[in-house]
């Protein structure tokens, strides 16, 4: 048994990839598993950061920017959310829109109920667009954030209904049909999605081709069992490494200063 | 200044079957429900709605089967999961959906607050967003770069509904200091046609006058106001009061079928005479006084 959780280690690799000054974008909301992967592994992941390598690195929550994430409360309703004490609130969510389509951001963190082989993401149907098996929520910003933030980080646990060679309508672009599709249908050069990092394993997207790579299976976890969770087979490389424990220190920082309640990484 | 302080039903009158309405509040904060209850009390339907993170008023007029077209960014119930009876509309071919991304819907409210027929975005290249919806989205080029921009159709609905926190007798509404900024009720106030402003409580004009850059709505732009306390009720009006978590997963409960969510309706719209009514139905002031939060308690 290793001494530390799955959301530790997802939450250490997560860390290491915030650089300083970064501008972070973190959603709000929901409860349960999916509120540990869209909201409490990136909060938690980016304070890391911050006591780390990337002491200048900003996180914007909501439409909170630098918020006080220094206490926690247990349980999330409205006012909670409306006493939260940050450096800035701006008076309505366009600004956090124009602030992403001028290229602010450099990292978001975000999940889909599909993603395909070139890391494009469905949130709005399951099935045929105009009559769908499932209606999903829509879009909110995350068109937004795949296409102009500079490091999108996805975070979603391993499921063969999620990993699927071509997802049923592209409400974000990844990286279309490989290659430099996203940029000749018209976003701007850079950007698309840079690590999926799921409950197994962790991928990224190939150079070239623009293809889902496998890049690191968890401890204890075999190639068999990941694939055995995925709907397409992802480019393996001859040699695939464990994902990085997290380090003692990192570890001492998650449970000791960051989630001593252990509300961010709870289920 | 003109008084424009009237009732729910007066205030409503205006809207019949086969409107355009824009619906404000984002997620579970200040959904003009209320104002939905009563349209859906008085059986308006094959209604365009246009909306920002639509949670409650949407699911509400879906269950009604009122809906015939939806423009917006989102339906869902936030944490309490997808919007029962919305998807199962969407899903049995009742509502015609175009989703906008937020970008696209900012475009859509700005370029009709500043008369404009659209404004360009460059969100939604490759986005199945704008390929299943050649009417509201069109590629052009920038005419000084010469880059691909997307032109974004102005937003267009005949009515705008908005819950705010308070207000006078003349429309001006006002928002307090602190408050949860995630919205984008401003923007559609300013891009309102023919405005209704529901307000948790009607305030002295003196009260405006010594504040007015709290005015986030002046009566200028608004056609109604109405005093509507817990006019969000089973959302949160933030600094106001929380969500009413037993109701709300009763509606999710009860929404799991079309007829137990037609049996909501009738216990919580259709046979009520009002909002008074709603209000005494759902437990009345003791009841709801345990939804209060300390406001401006930061």
């Amino acid at each position: 048994m290793a001494d530390y959780s799955n959301n530790e280690l997802i939450t250490a690799f997560l860390s290491r990839q915030i650089e300083d000054d970064d501008l972070c974008f973190v959603g709000v909301g929901t409860n349960g598993r999916a509120f540990t992967l869209a909201v409490g592994i990136p909060l938690a992941a980016v304070r890391l950061a911050q006591m780390n390598q990337a002491p200048g690195a900003s996180v914007y929550w909501g439409n909170l920017l630098e918020p006080d994430l220094s206490v926690i409360p247990e349980t999330f309703t409205q006012d909670s959310f409306t006493r939260w004490q940050a450096a800035a609130c701006p008076p309505d969510t366009g600004v956090k829109c124009d602030m992403l389509s001028r290229g602010s951001f450099d990292v978001s963190f975000n999940s889909a109920a599909q993603i395909d082989r070139h890391g494009n993401l469905n949130i709005t149907a399951i099935g045929d667009y105009e009559r769908p098996r499932v209606r999903l929520v829509g879009c909110l910003a995350q068109p937004e954030h795949l296409a102009f933030v500079r490091r999108p980080l996805l975070v979603m646990d391993l499921d063969r209904r999620t990993f699927v060679e071509k997802v049923d309508f592209i409400t974000s672009v990844g990286f279309l049909d490989g290659g430099d599709a996203r940029e000749r249908a018209g976003l701007e050069p850079g950007g698309g999605p840079r690590f999926v990092v799921t409950d197994k394993a962790i991928f990224d997207f190939t150079p070239d081709t623009r293809e889902l790579r496998l890049v690191s299976l968890h401890p204890g976890v075999s190639l068999d069992e990941v694939l055995g969770l995925m709907a397409l087979v992802p480019v393996l490389p001859d040699n695939v490494p464990e994902t990085a424990p997290p380090t003692a220190a990192e570890l001492q920082a998650i449970r000791r200063d960051i989630d001593p309640n252990r509300i961010l990484l709870r289920v | 200044m003109k008084e424009k302080l009237v009732s729910l039903q007066q205030a409503l009158s205006p809207i019949q079957s086969g409107a355009s309405i824009a619906v404000g509040g984002s997620l579970l904060r200040r959904q003009p429900n209320a104002a939905v209850r009563e349209l859906i009390r008085r059986g308006v339907n094959d209604l365009t709605i246009l909306t920002w993170a639509g949670t409650t008023a949407i699911d509400m007029l879906a269950a009604a089967d009122a809906i015939r077209r939806f423009e917006g960014i989102y339906v869902g119930l936030f944490n309490y999961g997808l919007a029962p009876n919305f998807r199962r509309a969407v899903q049995d071919g009742k509502i015609e959906v175009r989703d906008f991304s937020e970008t696209a819907m900012v475009a859509r409210l700005r370029a009709t607050a500043q008369g404009l027929s659209f404004l360009p975005i460059k969100t939604l290249f490759g986005s199945d967003i704008a390929a299943k919806n050649p009417e509201q989205i069109k590629t052009f080029s920038c005419p000084f770069t010469g880059k691909p921009l997307q032109a974004v159709a102005a937003a267009d609905t005949e009515f705008t509904i908005i819950h705010g926190y308070a207000g006078d007798k003349y429309g001006n509404v006002q928002w307090p200091v602190v408050r949860d900024t995630d919205d984008m009720d401003q923007p559609f106030a300013a891009a309102a046609k023919r405005l209704i402003v529901t307000v948790e409580r009607i305030i002295p004009h003196e009260e405006v006058k010594r504040s007015p850059s709290l005015t986030y709505i002046p009566g200028n732009w608004v056609e109604a106001i109405v005093e509507v306390p817990y006019g969000a009720h089973p959302v949160a009006c933030d600094t106001r009061y929380d969500e009413d978590d037993a109701h709300m997963q009763d509606y999710v409960a009860r929404s799991k079928t079309a007829a137990g969510a037609a049996a909501y309706l009738d216990e919580f719209a259709r046979n009520l005479p009002d909002h008074e009514a709603y209000l005494r139905k759902v437990g009345g002031e003791a009841a709801l006084s345990a939804l209060h939060v300390s406001e401006g308690a930061r």
